[in-house]
């Protein structure tokens, strides 16, 4: 790739793209409002109105305006338009749209180098943890005391649907965008991504699918459950519509991505990566990819049935016209249990590579561990139907699918003895990575634990539906994949802002984060345990306690995280000063300089052995 | 050094022993003190494998923290700045090996459980069981019983007799759950989905909807009984005919 770029910088360069050059974020706004409007007009005029299905197409109509003029206005066609038009992009073209020279005002635009996108997806993720979790307290106060005060029960409902998608997208993106990224690429040796403009593009139409998805709250919301159930689907307004299109876009966007990230570990490995030299972080994420590859499709199709229900009279979920719910079902979570897994497998690899780093010692049984992460995601492609042990759906599959989700637990406990074993007998450095580390390693255990009890069908059948089911996943969720995803953030962001995380906000927020964790969700474990399901507005006087501690809880979580805010704004300004290896690591991402310059390598290095030997030169390097 | 590094071995195993303690302390006394009172056999299975897998739970749980602990007592680096390397210990097969087998054994012992529990379940078909008839509608449930005329918004259930709930739904998909009893299924609409137990205890339990459905979901419940056959009786006969 290098060599046809230097070729292309001799060959005659035409001054190129005068509008293109001044496209951004706010160009793509402006341009997917207009397009939005274009929609909304030719639907209104070009469906008949007489039609039950007529304000979901013009919603529909509109939606997919706004998504195409947002992607014209940011300029995710302006390449391929200038290549139909017959010139192909010169070496300055490519150096433009990889942000060269641009500063700042980089992140603002298409930008194809993989490190803009990078701190791009930091952005986008912190964006969507500040409204799953705004809405996560609305959530909490409502539930302080019995009874309706704070927000009716519509308003309600549309909440606990939203935060529940927000948070999930958020999370999906959490530790592979913004690390797969920026990092991934570095510590294989490569100069960029193997397609740096779908690059830009998966993170582009998240936004734009993100957009979506939080507007649901502007046209009434989405007060069907964040599962959306088909049946239920159909007494919802145009926040249904809102929330299939982004849905589609999303599943669009991670296939996106997902292709980029295998790509470019197949085929952009330097001399010498091979794949048992591979940083374990690198392996978690092609997993990942991998698996994100097999999952979302069937998200894909899932809402594509919604929107031609919703448009056309299709009857995919309508049983009157012969279709089922539980088709929707049944897609809903062949998607959804892979992707618990697609969240939980990048926070546990990048804690790996941390394990390894801060306990100067190699990780322990690195082949077992990538092998425990294959098994797991196979493992997660057959066991979907375990959300569905009392949907009444095949009461024959209860025994095999209890069989391959309580197999899961033997590839989860490897996870456990390489952390724990990476850690033993090591000069454990305990910096803020290695404390949010430990932290997981307490959550996961009990969100792991909890796990069994759920995969077995007949305790599944008193505890399903109930909180006990919110709090293990939240344990998940929260207690470990966030925490991953902050070690992440601890750890790498020296490399990106050229400064320490700051230590001592890092720690009053995991102190704070940590404890409300144990309050809020284990508080929630026995509600649960009492009884008290799901998703509800209100509940009885039986569990007024435990819910208070949850609201409690769920303050000193907010708190936790508005520290770290306010420590990743000041670091990012002010923090000290790290260098370029401050945690004198061996994978590649720690010798390139701080910031990394564009294409990162001047030469690109050769590999003769993996990263995780530590010896006295390490230490002083 | 040797020495040391054998004490501090010790104080590991200590420290796993006692968690292991409180962790088996703690599935005997939650799940009994928190869960709702066991009204039938299902229910009572419930509970044993609750307190069963909390037990399973607590060694394994336990070694993890007790790993952890250890490492941060005693391999957390104290100097100040960059700690010299450690060992450079890659594999030991002996540890992975018995670890992958220990908790292999665990999974499958569970899963003996809880496949053995499934078939319990299933399989306690009598012959006379009392059909009733569960229909859900946002946001009531509604219970009528074949042969008679009744039809009643609360649910009456003779004492140690198996009962076969045929639930369906007038419009989206709702969660019928006998919170007492320990079993649970979704109503769909056009569908039937039947769910077998027997109530054991008499007294006065929660039927609840545990499948998200819409605005009043949150107060879509209804109140049980389980009364003797004599009592199940004459209230049959009580109630005016509705269908």
């Amino acid at each position: 790739m290098t060599t046809t770029l230097e070729h292309a910088t001799t060959m005659a360069q035409p001054k190129g793209g005068g509008l293109a050059r001044h496209q951004n974020f706010a160009t793509a706004i402006v341009a997917g409002v207009v397009l939005a409007w274009v929609g909304w007009f030719l639907g209104r005029h070009l469906f008949w109105n007489g039609s039950d299905n007529w304000s979901d197409q013009v919603t529909i109509l509109t939606l997919l305006g706004w998504m195409l003029g947002f992607w014209i206005g940011i300029g995710a066609f302006n390449a391929p338009f200038q290549w139909l038009l017959g010139r192909d992009n010169t070496r300055a073209d490519n150096l433009y749209y990889a942000g060269d020279k641009q500063g700042r005002m980089r992140y603002w635009k298409f930008t194809t180098d993989h490190k803009v996108v990078g701190v791009q997806y930091i952005i986008v993720t912190m964006g969507l943890l500040a409204v799953g979790g705004i809405l996560a307290m609305a959530i909490r106060t409502e539930l302080i005391t019995p009874g309706t005060h704070f927000v009716n029960q519509q308003v309600y409902n549309s909440f606990i649907a939203i935060h529940g998608m927000v948070m999930i997208l958020a999370l999906i993106v959490a530790v592979a965008g913004p690390w797969g990224n920026f990092v991934m690429p570095i510590m294989i040796g490569a100069r960029d991504m193997a397609f740096p403009r779908l690059n830009a593009l998966s993170l582009w139409t998240l936004v734009s699918a993100a957009t979506v998805l939080v507007g649901t709250l502007a046209v009434g919301g989405l007060p069907v459950g964040w599962v959306v159930l088909g049946t239920i689907a159909n007494q919802a307004g145009p926040g249904m519509d809102f929330f299939a299109v982004a849905i589609v876009i999303f599943t669009v966007s991670t296939t996106v991505a997902s292709v980029n990230l295998i790509t470019t570990v197949i085929t952009m490995r330097t001399r010498g990566m091979t794949l048992d030299r591979l940083p374990i972080f690198v392996w978690g994420t092609i997993i990942t990819a991998a698996l994100a590859l097999y999952a979302f499709p069937f998200f894909f199709v899932a809402e594509a049935n919604q929107i031609f229900d919703r448009t056309a009279s299709t009857s995919f979920y309508v049983a009157a016209g012969g279709g089922t719910s539980w088709l929707q079902a049944n897609l809903f979570w062949l998607m959804g249990h892979p992707e618990v897994y697609v969240i939980l497998i990048p926070a546990v690899a990048a804690l790996f590579e941390i394990s390894s780093t801060m306990a100067r010692k190699p990780v322990f049984s690195y082949r077992t561990a990538v092998g425990a992460m294959v098994v797991l995601a196979g493992l997660s492609a057959v066991v979907w139907a375990h959300h569905m042990f009392t949907a009444g759906w095949a009461p024959s599959l209860s025994g095999p699918f209890m069989v391959t989700t309580e197999l899961i637990s033997i590839p989860t406990g490897i996870f456990f003895l390489v952390l724990v074993g990476t850690l033993w007998r090591g000069n454990v450095w305990m910096k803020l990575p290695t404390v949010w580390m430990f932290g997981f390693i307490f959550n996961f255990i009990v969100g792991g634990v909890t796990g069994i009890y759920l995969s077995d069908v007949p305790l599944d059948e008193q505890l399903h539906g109930t909180m006990f089911v919110t709090a293990h996943f939240h344990y998940i969720f929260v207690g470990s994949v966030l925490f991953g995803a902050i070690a992440a953030l601890a750890y790498w962001f020296p490399k990106v802002s050229g400064r320490y995380l700051n230590e001592f906000l890092g720690r009053l927020s995991f102190w704070l984060v940590f404890s409300g964790v144990q309050l809020t969700f284990g508080a929630m474990f026995l509600s649960g345990l009492k009884g008290m399901p799901r998703r509800d507005a209100s509940y009885s006087f039986a569990f007024e306690h435990t819910n208070f501690i949850s609201t409690i809880g769920a303050y000193m979580i907010m708190s936790g995280m508005l520290v770290l805010l306010g420590a990743v704004i000041t670091s990012w300004r002010s923090g000290e000063p790290s260098g370029p290896n401050p945690w004198r690591a061996n994978t590649l991402e720690w010798q390139v300089p701080t910031p990394p310059p564009l294409e990162n390598f001047d030469v690109l290095p050769v590999i003769t052995e993996d990263p995780y030997h530590f010896d006295e030169t390490t230490v002083n390097a | 050094m040797e020495t040391s590094a054998k004490k501090s071995l010790r104080s590991f195993y200590w420290t796993w022993v006692i968690l292991t303690a409180v962790g088996v302390g703690l599935s005997l006394w939650l799940p009994r003190r928190y869960m709702p009172a066991a009204m039938s056999n299902d229910a009572h299975l419930t509970m044993t494998t609750m307190i069963l897998f909390s037990i399973c739970a607590a060694p394994v749980a336990s070694g993890v923290y007790a790993g952890a602990l250890h490492v941060l007592r005693h391999h957390r680096y104290r100097g100040d700045g960059v700690p010299p390397p450690a060992p450079q210990i890659r594999e030991s097969t002996k540890l992975l090996t018995s670890w992958i087998t220990a908790s292999a054994i665990l999974t499958v012992f569970v899963l003996v459980w809880g496949l053995g529990a499934l078939a319990a379940e299933n399989g306690s078909s009598s012959s006379n069981p009392l059909v009733v008839n569960v229909t859900g509608q946002q946001w009531v449930w509604t219970f009528s019983y074949p042969g008679t005329h009744v039809v009643s918004d609360e649910l009456y259930l003779p004492e140690n007799r198996e009962v076969e709930f045929r639930v369906t739904s007038l419009d989206v998909t709702h969660g019928f759950w006998l919170v007492n009893m320990g079993v649970q299924v979704d109503a769909n609409p056009d569908v039937i989905t039947t769910i077998h137990t027997t109530p054991d205890k008499l007294g006065v339990f929660e039927v609840r909807c545990e499948q998200f459905c819409g605005l009043n979901h949150a107060f879509m419940d209804a109140v049980g009984y389980v009364v003797t056959p004599q009592k199940f009786s004459s209230w049959l006969s009580a109630q005016p005919a509705r269908a």
